[in-house]
């Protein structure tokens, strides 16, 4: 088997095999992410998060599960819109981390007594970042894995039916 | 491809039930063996000492030179084909037939061009992408076979392939699977309770009953010289006529007719004088014509030709005409037999 023959057999293989890289790490993703939301309101100091947004950050959670979901099985199969929308929504996950972790991160407490610590503290804001980082970092590749896989398979598919 | 010596098997089960007796086989390399009987004569359970999925209780079993009798099936190199094809649903046709080679951890490439090339020869190119259940029977029977294919073993094993299909498609099949043999030339063991199939497949045929093998041989062997009365009345659709005759005077003489021997025949049943025998005569070895009469019961045209069933006196007689007849019930008919089978009536073997 040559390169060059390897790299059409290669190609050719993309016809009747799923894109699983992208969709497994599009599935991590939201596993990191579900963490991310369990563990956000852990020191929930006086009522802080009871404002509007904890209903706004639920919601969303609920639309990025779904979205994401969405994501994996569309670039699965090789869905070039759903390929862009995972890398759109990784890229809102690292704009997360600017909303409510760093917001909690740098509020002081209103609970007597505790004025001294900030709403979220050190290790946990640590811990959220890394897990919107790694959500994010997982979804923008598994997007851009679709994107490369799609745009070759479509040259491929294009060979053929040329010939 | 390889060739395959299955010596003096024997299959008892623990509860001492004994399903094949001395079951002794050698297949050469790319010879297509077909293994055919009524249900419950053993064939199955020899086609799976073979892939190793029945332990082989006595003999050995030597494939390639090499002694494989206590090998598991997996390091057998042995495909086997079922007649509920075994695909799984969830996977598409391609992760079907790639699925062996993945768990061997081949290369990815190598895989691809192995299934592209079974799916060529297949014709299910464009059934790539789709799973089982979105196929008919004979795509499914065919991807079954490609996932044998593709790990070109050294043996192909077939269990019944065609019996879940109608037979228009089981048909089709058949010629296909004749194909797929030519192309690979690849050493097959087949199954099959169907006389049409062993014919129409076979190098050889092995004709088994009781876990018995009763004749190995060529198809037309099995047809034309069958050597008992078991094979006789197997092979063959309609099958043979059969009629207690006494050798009398160089006649073959019973209750309802006599019919005359040829100068061979009394040769061959010089010792039988005065004894009784089995005559056998094929429905297509009866001829319009001659001393027999048959008394019309049923008269079916084919086409081609017409089954006449009657009786001639007491004896149920079997006519296959090459012509269309118009036979009514109750019609007389004077028939004779130009090829006759005689059969010892103690052993049941041929006269030969």
């Amino acid at each position: 088997m040559t390169e060059n023959s390897a790299a059409v057999i290669k190609r050719d293989r993309l016809r009747f095999t799923k894109n699983k890289t992208s969709s497994a790490m599009i599935l991590a993703a939201i596993a990191a992410n579900a963490l991310y939301f369990v563990s956000i309101y852990r020191t929930d100091v006086g009522n802080y998060y009871y404002r509007l947004f904890i209903g706004a950050s639920i919601v969303y959670n609920l639309v990025f599960m779904l979205v994401a979901f969405l994501c994996s099985e569309g670039v699965k199969n090789y869905k070039m819109g759903y390929a862009y929308t995972s890398i759109v929504v990784g890229l809102l996950q690292i704009g997360r981390i600017f909303y409510l972790p760093r917001e909690a991160h740098e509020t002081q407490s209103t609970v007597v007594g505790s004025e001294h610590l900030k709403v979220m503290q050190d290790d946990q804001f640590n811990y959220v970042v890394i897990l919107l980082c790694i959500s994010a970092a997982l979804l923008v590749v598994a997007g851009v894995i679709g994107v490369m896989k799609t745009t070759t398979l479509r040259k491929h598919q294009a060979e053929l039916d040329k010939k | 491809m390889s060739n395959l010596k299955l010596q003096h098997l024997e299959k008892i089960y623990d509860n001492k039930v004994q399903a094949v007796y001395d079951f002794d086989l050698e297949v050469n390399d790319g010879e297509f063996i077909v293994l055919v009987g009524p249900s419950g004569c053993g064939k199955s359970t020899t086609l799976r000492m073979v892939a190793g999925l029945e332990d082989i209780s006595k003999g050995k079993l030597i494939i390639d030179g090499k002694d494989v009798t206590q090998m598991p099936p997996k390091d057998r190199d042995i495909a086997m084909v079922f007649q509920n094809y075994a695909l799984y649903g969830h996977m598409t046709v391609y992760e079907n037939m790639a699925f062996s080679l993945m768990l061997r951890k081949q290369n990815k490439n190598e895989i691809h061009q192995k299934v592209m090339a079974a799916a060529e020869i297949l014709d299910l190119t464009s059934q790539l992408n789709k799973k089982p259940a979105q196929l008919s029977g004979g795509q499914r029977q065919r991807v079954a076979m490609g996932r044998a294919i593709v790990r070109t073993p050294k043996v192909f094993l077939f269990d019944e392939p065609l019996s879940n299909l109608d037979a228009k498609l089981r048909s089709a099949t058949r010629r296909e699977i004749l194909l797929l043999h030519k192309r690979l030339h690849a050493t097959m063991l087949y199954v099959t309770h169907d006389q049409t199939e062993a014919l129409t497949l076979a190098d050889r045929i092995v004709c088994m009953s009781m876990g018995h093998v009763q004749q190995i041989g060529t198809p037309l062997e099995l047809y034309d010289t069958p050597a008992n009365l078991f094979v006789a009345g197997f092979i063959g659709l309609p099958p043979m006529n059969l009629f207690d005759v006494e050798i009398k005077n160089g006649k073959a003489v019973c209750a309802d007719f006599t019919v005359d021997l040829t100068p061979e025949e009394k040769q061959l049943l010089a010792a039988y004088e005065g004894k009784t025998v089995t005559l056998g005569v094929r429905p297509e070895n009866v001829v319009p014509g001659g001393t027999i009469n048959v008394e019309v019961n049923s008269n079916e045209n084919l086409g081609q030709n017409t089954l006449v069933n009657g009786f001639a006196g007491k004896h149920k007689i079997t006519c296959k005409f090459r012509d269309w007849c118009n036979y009514k019930y109750g019609d007389n008919v004077k028939v004779s037999f130009n090829r006759k089978h005689f059969f010892d009536k103690e052993t049941t073997n041929a006269i030969r």
